[in-house]
């Protein structure tokens, strides 16, 4: 499973999203995904992927538009985290 | 001052998850009351209490239910129904001017519970993030608030075991007062979680299981009576401006006729009969009835030594030598202490027998002790044939005692 199915799975299992709506180029805006809401999907999404996100707020914000964006910047961390096991 | 009308009830308790099923077992004289069976339930020194049998999942979709401490889950099933019964009590209705009061005692603390195991016992850092928020004591009320658009006061009120009662009584103030139209008012609790129960268990003033029948460990007004037994659950009431419920011709379940509050200021936990008395004979005075038209008392009837014998020496110098013929009956022999909720359901008890005529009894109550010697129900459910004013008392650790009186004919 890719990474985006991954987020997709677990976004609808874990936040009642609906799977067609979760599509790459999605904005988190149009997904009703408020910062208050990110913060605890990300806190899943650590607990998932095993890794850390330790981004501020306002950078995580300047990041992550859309779902798509999200996808990639977990491929991101999850990538540092194989590079320092190694 | 305007009159205060209740239109809508809510009833999510251990005996039940409605006002008709709650009510149903009181009269039936049935206990909620049994072993616990949680996690690292066995440590308690005495593990009985009253789980309401609710499942939050069946109420709330996955991601809102992880916003929501069981408290506040417990809290909006119930003031749902008393709105759903109170038919359109909103409609119409300037949102500035309709509020929420809720009482409770110890909050989100399920939530607290759970984010110390994280953080101490699994020696783990992954705390959730919405911790403060399900955990904070305005959850309830405000969740509430936000669920039907209400934009007026919005208070909680912590005065521990008359927290919901000093939230109806405040609540009906701010109407009679000509403050707010609409106000859902009433408590939640849930404190059934270990580090709270441990906490209790603590204070050695949890009833011990009774050895040959568990739901019988609470005992108020009973010679052998040795301590409280903790509930959980929430009820709730619409309260509106009389005068608005009858133009709308909503169906008026009972007059808000009178609320007493007053301090014992002497002990951090032994009441005393001078501040009980000064309670009921405000909320007397403030329903402008005499002592002898009341015709139920639903008593604050803890099963703890102190307040019984203390509450029926405050009825009688209230009430006088009526004190032995008004039926005096204490339901938290069945549905337990429910702390921060527990004015509000017994209100609501009161409300229901008056609507019933039916007078709930007081059930564990077979050795009698010479200290308590009013009429307590302790045969079973008893009919009437008047029941119109209905009183409902209060008291809390820290003093703060609050006594509610209810009424259907004028």
């Amino acid at each position: 499973m890719t990474t985006l199915e991954r987020l997709r799975e677990l976004l609808a299992r874990d936040f009642a999203l609906k799977p067609e709506a979760l599509v790459p180029g999605a904005t988190l805006e149009s997904l009703d995904i408020d910062s208050l809401r990110m913060i605890e999907i990300l806190f899943c999404v650590e607990d998932e992927f095993k890794i850390a996100v330790s981004a501020e707020q306002s950078e995580l914000r300047a990041r992550l538009k859309t779902l798509g964006d999200l996808a990639a910047y977990i491929d991101t961390l999850v990538a540092e985290k194989q590079k320092a096991a190694t | 001052m305007r009159r205060v009308a209740i239109t809508g009830i809510g009833v999510v308790s251990p005996l039940g998850g409605d006002a008709a099923s709650f009510f149903e077992a009181l009269a039936a004289g049935r206990s909620a009351v049994r072993r616990l069976e949680g996690r690292y339930h066995e440590r308690l020194t005495t593990r009985v209490g009253a789980p309401a049998p609710f499942d939050g999942a069946s109420h709330f979709p996955a991601p809102k239910l992880r916003m929501l401490d069981r408290v506040s889950q417990l809290a909006l099933v119930a003031a749902a129904q008393a709105l759903e019964e109170a038919k359109g009590a909103l409609e119409g209705v300037d949102p500035k001017r309709a509020g929420v009061f809720v009482g409770t005692g110890m909050g989100g603390a399920q939530t607290t519970d759970e984010g110390y195991h994280t953080i101490y016992a699994e020696s783990s850092d992954r705390v959730k993030p919405f911790s403060v928020l399900m955990a904070m004591n305005n959850a309830a009320a405000s969740w509430i608030g936000l669920e039907h658009g209400l934009r007026g006061p919005n208070l909680t009120y912590s005065t521990a075991c008359s927290s919901s009662a000093v939230a109806i009584g405040e609540a009906a103030r701010r109407i009679a007062a000509g403050e707010a139209d609409v106000m859902i008012a009433g408590g939640a609790e849930a404190p059934l979680n270990f580090g709270t129960l441990k906490a209790w268990d603590a204070m050695r003033t949890l009833a011990p299981e009774d050895p040959d029948d568990p739901s019988a460990s609470c005992k108020p007004f009973a010679k052998d009576r040795s301590g409280l037994v903790l509930g959980e659950g929430a009820a709730m009431v619409v309260l509106e401006d009389a005068g608005r419920a009858a133009a709308r011709g909503a169906r008026v379940r009972a007059e808000l006729a009178g609320y007493g509050l007053a301090t014992d200021g002497e002990h951090i936990t032994r009441p005393t009969v001078a501040g009980q008395a000064l309670t009921l004979r405000r909320a007397l005075e403030d329903a402008g009835i005499e002592a002898a038209s009341v015709d139920y008392i639903n008593a604050h009837g803890t099963g703890t030594q102190a307040n019984d014998a203390v509450e029926t020496a405050a009825i009688k110098e209230v009430f006088g030598e009526r004190a032995y013929r008004i039926p005096v009956s204490s339901t938290k022999s069945m549905h337990g202490h429910l702390l921060g909720a527990a004015g509000a359901l017994e209100f609501v008890a009161a409300l229901l027998a008056m609507e019933t005529k039916v007078v709930p009894p007081t059930i564990n109550l077979r050795v009698r002790d010479p200290e308590c010697d009013l009429d307590y129900v302790s045969e079973g459910a008893r009919g009437v044939a008047k029941l119109a004013v209905a009183l409902s008392s209060s008291f809390a650790f820290g003093g703060t005692n609050a006594v509610l009186i209810a009424r259907t004919e004028t």
